[in-house]
């Protein structure tokens, strides 16, 4: 992995690049394979031998033409394991229908193999290019050999060479035993993105089939010889660590091998380790435990002494005074603690043989996970195996890796027998790094104009991990003299990652008052964004979580691709028709992860207070989009997994621990509450791409909430939207 | 532990387990079937979702002891002689699954409305399937795949 997570990759140096050839120069790929034959990657990957032509660790063309490509990064939805190889499908000029596609482990030489930050696409678009155009330089050059023609006169075109002043043509494979024997070029043309074919079609997920059958893997999914299923009870209460345990009656439940405490390992939480015959052994044994927990600190904290604590912090910070004769306005926006209940829960399998620990981890940073495992256990990297399964939904929350040491501290108790560690989903919801909670104390001025002339936003969330706010972003960007002020709480609660982080709460709570804005200052929303965003120089360095956090990935806030989307959403959705009371349409905006989203929401609220959905429109400029159906996918599904949270989603701490333990205390969007219109509106674009798995999520749930507004005059300050009273007459 | 007889995709199986061991379980523990997957365990979810003589039931809500005589029918068992199912195909070519996890749950449940109402509307798809959690959001395609599949048919 290399440089800070958010980050999209600089231009690789040449020197960079080399040094990744160099590694995998040397048959990197067979070796990994043969190495360890038991790896899920061996059972895709085409059968590699010496005569394949294996340019870099992600390419590989056999005699007969089979092109394999490794797709290097965690798939858990976000379509990268279709996407980047496409990206290097593009640069070697192969049809893609002629191409499979593995995962890969992990493997120091596949680059940034982090799943998150929506950066694989952005992290990996010009490694895998140059990889691409390696591969087909080499060919090439070959094929100009062969002949015995300047390579400039070859052109490639869907796995053949051409050299067209002659009418002669080598396929890939027929050149593929030639071109192994040259030596890997270091800088190599790229093409331009305007020739591109592939990139920016529609291309259906490489696994698709698998999974309408029953055959894609999941983590959980993973089968070994006279494999043993665990489960691991940990402390509800965050800080708690295990006294004693009734351990000689769990050992008497049906099926259950051991049971044993588990404490004092690096980097492990404390617990009561149960192994069994079978998963349900497993967790009836569970269920039959009885634990004397040491509860330690965090016993004393919960939601609401928090909302005591958050106000007290927020009013200890003066607003600035406003100007005379502005018109103030004030209001307190409060967002939940969110778990991440990714569908597949937590798990993870591990066999310890000979001094190795060999590991299945469904991670989106499967390198954290093996240096958990490395330090906790004192064993060697190289002694550390890890196989990338794929992800039933990542989130954030597979970015941390408890699990991989959990199992990997039982699998070294069972040595010789592999070990599959599953959550309970009770366990799951109790143990996550939860989307941290939230409280924006704002204060405006308006002028007699109805501009805005002063802002001021005192802000509180839980210490540590992501999500805090600056003066950077829209709209305080745009306020001469707007202030923002960060407070934390001083609790222990563990927070994380969690799809955008940051902006998923603090985009509501803006973009929400920006709309109470508009709405005090009698002007449209739209044209009251708009001018704001007009007081915006073209190409400021501004980013920040308000209008998103784009400014974290490196990149200005450019204020008319704001403009542009904006424009072309609410064209798209009618803005500014007249409505009948019920109905209403809201508007958002963000900058995240350096894609510019815009989203209109349709809804309708009758006079019982019933929330429905209509349509959604949204407009995206990400740079060049890599693959147009997942690009579509992922923003449909950002869109609605940010409403689906923001109505119906809270986890509430008492006494140190989450109060909601399954999905009946937790509700995910179903089917019936989802908009039956969800349209989404590419801007078309060259440039590099951004990322896009979080993008869409943001806007989303500000945009329904304004919408809620313009329907029934209430607005919605504290989330979820399912607690507060909709109701009108 | 006792032994259960079970009918499994046409095949018959004969398990030794213990009686209420839930069918998920059965299916994915003894018998490999891991295309049914666990999600909650208490049937909210319906990652689940199996047939029992073609009607769509969640797998975690049901011991083996329960099961009898029904025919049970998994994602596995859908597609006959290695051919997909036309809405298998349909749920492929519209590239509705994400992280894909729920998609054989889903699939099972559409199966089911399908068999019931070819020609499903809206409101029929948002009836049968609000027992399936996408926890990707893939609710737009899910909808326009089932809609595809009934005209196609």
């Amino acid at each position: 992995m290399s440089g800070p997570i958010t980050s999209p990759a600089p231009a690789l140096s040449r020197r960079d690049f080399i040094k990744v050839s160099a590694l995998a120069g040397g048959g990197l790929l067979v070796g990994t394979y043969f190495r360890f034959g038991v790896s899920s990657a061996l059972a895709e990957a085409a059968p590699a031998t010496s005569a394949n032509f294996t340019p870099n660790v992600f390419i590989s063309i056999s005699p007969a033409g089979a092109v394999s490509l490794i797709a290097p990064n965690s798939e858990m939805g976000q379509g990268a394991k279709t996407a980047l190889p496409m990206i290097i499908a593009e640069e070697l000029d192969v049809a893609w229908d002629k191409v499979s596609v593995a995962q890969g482990d992990l493997n120091p030489a596949y680059g940034r193999q982090s799943a998150v930050g929506s950066g694989s696409t952005p992290g990996n678009y010009l490694p895998l290019r140059q990889a691409g155009a390696t591969a087909r330089a080499m060919l090439v050059e070959a094929a100009a050999q062969t002949w015995n023609v300047p390579a400039g006169e070859c052109t490639t075109a869907g796995g053949t060479v051409l050299h067209q002043a002659s009418n002669r043509r080598l396929t890939y494979g027929e050149l593929a035993s030639k071109a192994a024997a040259l030596t890997v070029p270091s800088n190599v043309a790229l093409k331009d993105p305007k020739d591109f074919k592939l990139l920016g079609t529609r291309i259906p997920g490489v696994d698709n089939e698998k999974i309408v059958t029953g055959q894609a893997l999941y983590g959980l999914d993973q089968r070994l010889p006279g494999m043993v299923y665990a489960a691991y009870v940990k402390c509800p209460v965050f800080s708690g660590k295990v006294g004693s345990a009734n351990l000689d009656e769990v050992k008497k439940s049906p099926g259950v091998r051991d049971a044993f405490i588990l404490d004092g390992i690096s980097g492990l939480t404390s617990g009561v380790a149960i192994v069994a015959d079978s998963t349900w052994n497993a967790f009836k044994a569970v269920d039959k435990l009885t634990v004397k927990w040491n509860e330690g600190p965090t016993a004393s904290e919960g939601s609401a002494k928090m909302a005591e604590q958050a106000e007290a912090l927020a009013k200890s910070a003066a607003p600035a005074a406003l100007p005379d004769g502005a018109k103030g306005i004030e209001a307190v926006y409060h967002y939940p603690f969110l778990a991440h209940a990714t569908l597949e829960p937590q798990n993870c399998t591990a066999l310890f043989k000979n001094g190795v620990m060999e590991m299945w981890c469904p991670s989106q940073i499967p390198g954290s996970g093996q240096r958990l495992v490395t330090q906790g256990l004192g064993l060697a990297a190289k002694d550390v195996i890890v196989h990338v399964t794929r992800l039933g939904g990542g989130f954030g929350r597979r970015g941390s890796n408890e699990f991989s040491l959990e199992v990997a501290a039982i699998a070294k108790k069972f040595e010789g027998t592999p070990v599959k560690l599953t959550w309970m989903r009770e366990h799951d919801f109790a143990h996550d790094n939860y989307r941290s909670n939230g409280w924006h104390f704002f204060s405006a001025a308006l002028d007699g104009a109805g501009k805005v002339v002063a802002l001021h936003d005192s802000f509180v969330k839980m210490q540590g991990g992501p999500g805090d706010m600056t003066a950077g972003g829209f709209p305080f960007n745009v306020v001469p003299g707007a202030k923002v002020i960060s407070n934390k709480l001083t609790g222990t609660i563990p927070t994380g990652y969690w799809r955008a982080p940051g902006d998923n709460g603090n985009t509501w709570a803006t973009q929400s008052f920006v709309d109470e804005l508009a709405h005090a200052a009698g002007r449209d929303p739209l044209d009251f964004t708009l001018d704001l965003l007009a007081t915006i120089p073209a190409a400021s360095t501004g980013g920040g979580q308000a209008g998103g956090r784009g400014g974290r990935g490196g990149g200005g806030f450019v204020a008319p691709k704001m403009v542009t989307v904006l424009k072309l959403a609410t064209e798209k959705a009618g803005w500014g028709r007249k409505l009948p009371r019920g109905q209403g349409q809201g508007l958002a905006i963000t900058h995240t992860n350096n894609a510019y989203v815009a989203i209109v929401a349709d809804v309708t609220v009758d006079p019982k207070g019933v929330l429905r959905i209509q349509k959604l429109t949204a407009a995206v400029d990400a740079g060049l989009i890599v693959n147009l159906s997942s690009a579509e996918a992922q923003v449909q599904g950002a869109m609605i997994d940010g409403i689906s949270a923001a109505w119906f989603q809270k986890i509430t701490i008492e006494k140190g621990a989450a109060a909601q333990t399954n999905f009946d205390e937790y509700p995910v969007l179903r089917m019936r509450n989802s908009p039956p219109v969800v349209e989404v509106h590419f801007i078309k674009s060259t440039s590099a791409p951004t990322g896009l798995g979080e993008p869409g999520l943001p806007p989303a749930a500000p945009a329904v909430c304004n919408a809620i507004f313009a329907a029934t005059g209430k607005r919605i300050r504290t989330l979820p939207i399912v607690d507060g009273d909709l109701k009108w007459s | 532990m006792s032994n259960f007889e079970l009918n499994v995709n046409g095949v018959r199986h004969s398990v030794d387990v213990t009686e209420d061991t839930p069918l998920l379980w059965v299916l994915r523990d003894t018998l490999g079937l891991v295309g049914t997957k666990y999600g909650c365990g208490i049937a909210q979810c319906g990652a689940c979702t199996v047939h029992l003589d073609g009607e769509a039931t969640k797998s975690c809500d049901i011991s083996i002891q329960d099961v009898g005589t029904a025919k049970v029918t998994t994602i596995e068992g859908l597609a006959t002689g290695g051919k997909l199912t036309a809405l298998q195909q349909v749920w492929c070519k519209l590239d509705v699954s994400q992280c894909g996890y729920c998609q054989g749950g889903q699939i099972m449940c559409a199966t089911a409305l399908l068999a019931a109402k070819p020609k499903p509307t809206d409101e029929d798809i948002n009836a049968a399937m609000s027992g399936n959690y996408c926890r990707c959001s893939t609710y737009t395609r899910i909808r326009e795949a089932i809609h595809a599949a009934a005209a196609a048919s």
